[in-house]
């Protein structure tokens, strides 16, 4: 604590990002709190339904439950190409003697491109006519049964939406798992190898428990970030064909600023945020409680 | 190779020779980049493709010719000009309030100090697991009753406003490194907390602006859901806006000269990064060491 600081001063550093946060991101939470206990399409007077929205969620709504169904889908698929690729990378990354920059750079790469542009690309890869890179890879390889439209196919449409987000991030997290790797001390890891441990007990018995902190960190933030995940499954089929790729966000978007039902908008975006915190208390009540025994 | 075997002594290397597994290991790496990377080489490849050319061709061979046309064509029909511009207009006005008013926040928080410090500190961090998607609905409607619906700032206030817990919390951690009798020092000597924000505390923190600034500018230029929610006038479409325009405005889509519009817009973000990568690559290593 500084000794010559006044009141003043700390309200003068302080107030700024307090009112432009509360503006922004505290106030819209309250707000939407509220409204989801209203009926409002935005122009009659907003009406007072008590718990209805909630109601009407919970038990009443078919595509609600496929929408959260999908959401977890999306997150399972996102999750394996981002930190299972990421972990994989980031350890593989120690057999290479030079170069490393340079690899990590193309791998990030991705990171650095719009969802637009990912959405134009991905519709071209997964695309039948003209044939796109994806079918014409599986009719070189000689699995030219397995072509098809993968984003009108209701059984494929999910894991198709789902392999951009992960495509895209990977190189983030393994870039945060590298930089942990790096700072494992390698007496530990050079005994081990002495004693004959195969490369896979080094890497299950000391490695991944030493960067236990950091990949619990990199979990959350991928876990948070995947729940929010909208751009491109709003954009490659907004949620389409049916709603076999609609997403929780995707779906509060179209109700919001499509049925322009602001209420029960309202109440699924509460519930986004809910199911976020849940995900977050639950990754650290797993997490903790394997710590215990 | 003499100058080689010299420098590695030839016992070590018989020792350890280039087992299977490192093989294979560094060509799995090589494939996985490759995943990486061919996509965006085949979407600077189709680019320059002739329209017949990617229509009837193979995908993964190289252009049979290369022209220039469907460039010429991306900024004829589009407004890519006008995109761009805006787009530097958001990425600057919301970098701006990004690291002013997160280096404030945590100069109060973790410099200065006051009583309830540690409740604001967490009321800044929850931000960063709030999706954004609860802020759409109440700041549209907002918007439209104060007339901020469709101006640059509709965007800028929420891109920086959650933004703003990282940032809190990069510069925060940063602050705690500054050793304390620094601070003591120049408070004896009379400097007061204004003085000491902008003498020694700012000079220092040259390094972590830059990687905040970097880092946050690639989600704000590429940013979709805030320009496409809160933006309706074409001449405040942001790259992201312009581009998803392209494919309505063309009427039957023209990708080539779609993709020639797509390499235009990632390649300002694409050179700073990959002539800044060092910085960006150790401002997310050292984030994620300190967390």
């Amino acid at each position: 604590m500084l000794p010559s600081r006044s009141r003043l001063s700390v309200l003068v550093f302080l107030l700024p990002p307090l009112l432009i946060y509360g503006i922004a991101v505290l106030l819209p939470i309250l707000q939407s709190l509220f409204l989801s206990f209203f009926s409002w399409d935005g122009t009659t007077s907003p009406t007072f339904v008590g718990t209805a929205n909630y109601v009407r969620l919970l038990v009443g709504d078919d595509i609600f439950w496929q929408a959260f169904t999908n959401t977890l889908i999306y997150v399972a698929i996102s999750l394996v190409i981002q930190i299972g690729g990421a972990l994989l990378v980031a350890n593989l990354l120690f057999t290479l003697t030079r170069g490393h920059a340079v690899v990590k750079t193309l791998y990030l790469l991705p990171a650095v491109i719009s969802t637009v542009a990912i959405a134009f690309l991905f519709q071209r890869i997964y695309s039948v006519q003209p044939e796109g890179l994806l079918n014409q890879l599986l009719h070189g390889v000689g699995l030219g049964q397995l072509q098809q439209p993968w984003l009108s196919n209701v059984r494929t449409v999910l894991a198709a939406v789902s392999i951009p987000e992960g495509w895209r991030f990977t190189g983030l997290y393994m870039l945060i798992l590298h930089a942990a790797l790096l700072a494992v001390p390698t007496e530990l890891e050079e005994a081990a190898r002495l004693d004959g441990a195969s490369r896979w007990r080094v890497f299950t018995a000391i490695r991944f428990p030493y960067i236990r902190p950091v990949w619990i960190t990199t979990l959350i933030m991928a876990v948070t970030y995947d729940l929010r995940g909208f751009d491109i499954p709003y954009l490659l089929t907004n949620g389409g064909p049916g709603q076999s790729s609609e997403l929780l966000t995707t779906y509060m978007y179209k109700t919001a600023f499509t049925s322009t039902d602001y209420g029960y908008a309202s109440s699924i975006s509460v519930f986004i945020v809910v199911e976020c915190l849940v995900a977050v208390a639950l990754i650290f009540l797993l997490l903790r409680r394997r710590d215990q025994s | 190779m003499t100058a080689l075997s010299a420098a590695h002594p030839v016992v070590q290397r018989r020792r350890r020779p280039v087992s299977p597994f490192i093989v294979l290991s560094r060509a799995l790496i090589g494939l996985i980049v490759a995943v990486q990377v061919y996509p965006l080489l085949w979407l600077f490849l189709t680019s320059v493709r002739t329209e017949q050319d990617y229509t009837e061709g193979n995908p993964f061979a190289l252009p049979a010719s290369v022209t220039l046309g469907n460039y010429v064509r991306a900024f004829r029909v589009g407004n890519l000009g006008r995109n761009i511009v805006n787009s530097l207009i958001v990425t600057f006005g919301a970098n701006l309030l990004i690291v002013a008013l997160g280096m404030m926040a945590a100069y109060a928080i973790t410099v200065l100090g006051f009583r309830f410090s540690g409740a604001v500190r967490a009321v800044f961090l929850l931000g960063i697991v709030v999706p954004v998607q609860i802020a759409l609905v109440p700041l549209f409607i907002d918007y439209s009753r104060v007339g901020l619906l469709d101006t640059y700032g509709s965007m800028i206030l929420p891109l920086a406003a959650f933004a703003l817990p990282m940032s809190v919390y990069l510069f925060g951690s940063f602050f705690g490194y500054v050793p304390r009798e620094a601070y003591e020092a120049a408070s004896l000597d009379g400097a007061g907390p204004y003085r000491i924000f902008f003498g020694i505390t700012l000079p220092l923190s040259i390094n972590t602006i830059v990687t905040v600034v970097l880092v946050n500018s690639i989600f704000i230029w590429n940013d979709f859901i805030f320009a496409n929610t809160f933006v309706l006038s074409d001449g405040l479409k942001t790259i992201p806006l312009g581009l998803q325009n392209y494919i309505g405005a063309m009427g039957k889509v023209d990708w080539t000269a779609t993709f020639a519009a797509v390499c235009v817009t990632i390649t300002p973000l694409l050179l700073v990064f990959l002539v800044l990568n060092r910085a960006v690559i150790q401002g997310i290593e050292s984030g994620a060491s300190k967390g």
